[in-house]
């Protein structure tokens, strides 16, 4: 309890620069770790704790609407398992501030799932079942109940009559707003429900991906981590995600509303932020598609 | 590449009138490939194949746009297609109603089955009761009577029976919306 006390102590100067926001937000110190997760942690290596001499702090490059402010949420570090306050992050409101749309994130989650999706169910109607061209028995004198053919429907063994009828494909396409606007809200509910965290790099001390498994337990961030970034993946978040089952790795255009649902936490760095910001901005103010997106536009983000 | 297509026409058809046209196609070509190669042989009346990217800009300026403007200052208000700005801040009410992507007001009529005439107001943030107490109001003024309205909190919309749509642009372009 002591040393935890004194590593806090330490990063009084961090804490202090950043007092006018949190008191903003009326946010209170961090809670004190469970004594048992602080001892694992002490017994383990513990790399040295790199202080930077200022706080990050992200501007929203693009404009706000004048009626709006930007909502904010703390910026993190991975290099240290107590990083949690590195600096402080504006978001666009028109991305992570939209209304709670659960009837869009249905449908997008629906979507996603059937849109691939192809049944090879297929059964042989009583035309496709092999014999049963010849009548069993006469029509009349057999004493028997009238029949043209063994493979009726009526018969052990005959034809399926409405079954399933070769591949079927349930593809279809909603509309590109309708799949944006599920990922605004998708990220909207991950801000709001405190299951989203901005991280200023995905740097890490080490590849050892029980550094990662324990700092994401001290975090409290959940069962599972999505974990985006855009830019190319430094080597040890690479090694330490590659063995773990619940801590997923992804590129920023791998984004998807399933994705962020089945995972608890989301974990954004800085760059992808912008970038989800640009992409998912420019849908509120484009010209319908003269021609697909594909073909060249003058200023395509 | 005329030169290649020459060429490979002399190898399937050797000899013969392919022989004679592939010699004269040649001859025309060989300058070209010539000046190519070497710029001492070059003939002074063909000087070759020149790059140029200065024609580009003019296929450059025929590609469109993407985003849609933001409309430029006008001096007076309004102006002479009828379109008003909206105010620079925003007006002291509960509620707020956002300009569509070609800024204009989101007030828009709507028709089913022939007969069921309705107005819809759509993009409405904040407090959408106020708003719609104040449509009621103003609209009872209008009509005599409280049209039937249906608030929908979670698109953010209101859907008001008959048609009412000039009024209600006029009266939200006066709030300042």
């Amino acid at each position: 309890m002591i040393r935890a006390g004194s590593r806090l102590w330490s990063r009084g100067a961090a804490a202090r620069a950043l007092a006018t926001s949190a008191g903003r937000l009326g946010l209170t110190e961090a809670p004190v770790p469970s004594p048992h997760v602080v001892d694992a942690a002490s017994q383990a290596e513990k790399p040295p704790l790199v202080t930077p001499s200022a706080p990050v702090l992200r501007d929203c490059c693009l404009a706000i609407p004048s009626h709006r402010t930007a909502v904010q949420a703390w910026v993190e570090s991975l290099r240290h398992y107590e990083d949690r306050h590195v600096g402080l992050a504006d978001l666009h409101p028109d991305v992570f501030a939209v209304m709670p749309r659960v009837d869009i994130l249905h449908t997008v989650a629906v979507w996603q799932r059937n849109y691939k999706r192809i049944s090879y169910a297929k059964v042989k109607t009583r035309a496709e079942v092999r014999g049963g061209g010849k009548k069993p028995w006469a029509q009349k004198g057999s004493g028997r109940a009238r029949h043209g053919s063994i493979r009726s429907p009526l018969w052990r063994g005959g034809g399926i009559i409405h079954g399933p009828r070769g591949p079927t494909s349930y593809y279809y396409m909603l509309p590109m707003k309708v799949r944006v606007l599920g990922l605004k809200v998708a990220l909207t509910t991950k801000l709001m429900q405190d299951n989203l965290h901005i991280v200023d790099g995905l740097d890490m001390p080490t590849c050892d991906p029980q550094y990662l498994a324990d700092l994401a337990r001290y975090r409290h961030w959940g069962q599972s981590v999505l974990i985006v970034d855009v830019n190319k993946m430094p080597e040890n978040i690479m090694k330490a995600t590659a063995s773990l089952k619940t801590i997923t790795l992804v590129p920023a255009l791998g984004l998807n509303v399933h994705s962020i649902l089945k995972h608890e936490t989301l974990v954004l760095t800085l760059d992808t932020v912008a970038f989800l910001e640009e992409k998912l901005l420019w849908h509120d103010s484009r010209y319908t598609a003269l021609h697909p997106f594909r073909l060249p536009y003058s200023d395509f983000p | 590449m005329a030169a290649a297509v020459a060429s490979a026409g002399l190898r399937r058809r050797p000899g013969g009138v392919w022989g004679a046209v592939a010699r004269r196609l040649l001859q025309v070509t060989a300058p070209q490939s010539q000046s190519r190669d070497k710029p001492e042989t070059r003939h002074p009346q063909y000087p070759g194949i020149v790059e140029s990217t200065e024609e580009y800009k003019f296929v450059e300026r025929l590609i469109p746009p993407t985003r849609i403007p933001a409309p430029p200052k006008h001096a007076q208000y309004p102006t002479p297609s009828g379109w008003r700005a909206p105010s620079d801040t925003p007006p002291a009410l509960p509620y707020f109603v956002r300009r569509s992507r070609m800024h204009n007001v989101p007030v828009y009529k709507d028709i089913t089955s022939g007969n069921r005439r309705m107005t819809v107001i759509r993009k409405i943030e904040g407090d959408i009761w106020a708003l719609e107490e104040e449509v009621k109001e103003f609209l009872t003024q209008l009509a005599g009577k409280p049209p039937p309205i249906q608030v929908n909190e979670i698109t953010g919309s209101i859907r008001i029976k008959g048609y009412f749509d000039n009024e209600l642009k006029e009266w939200l372009l006066n709030k300042g919306f």
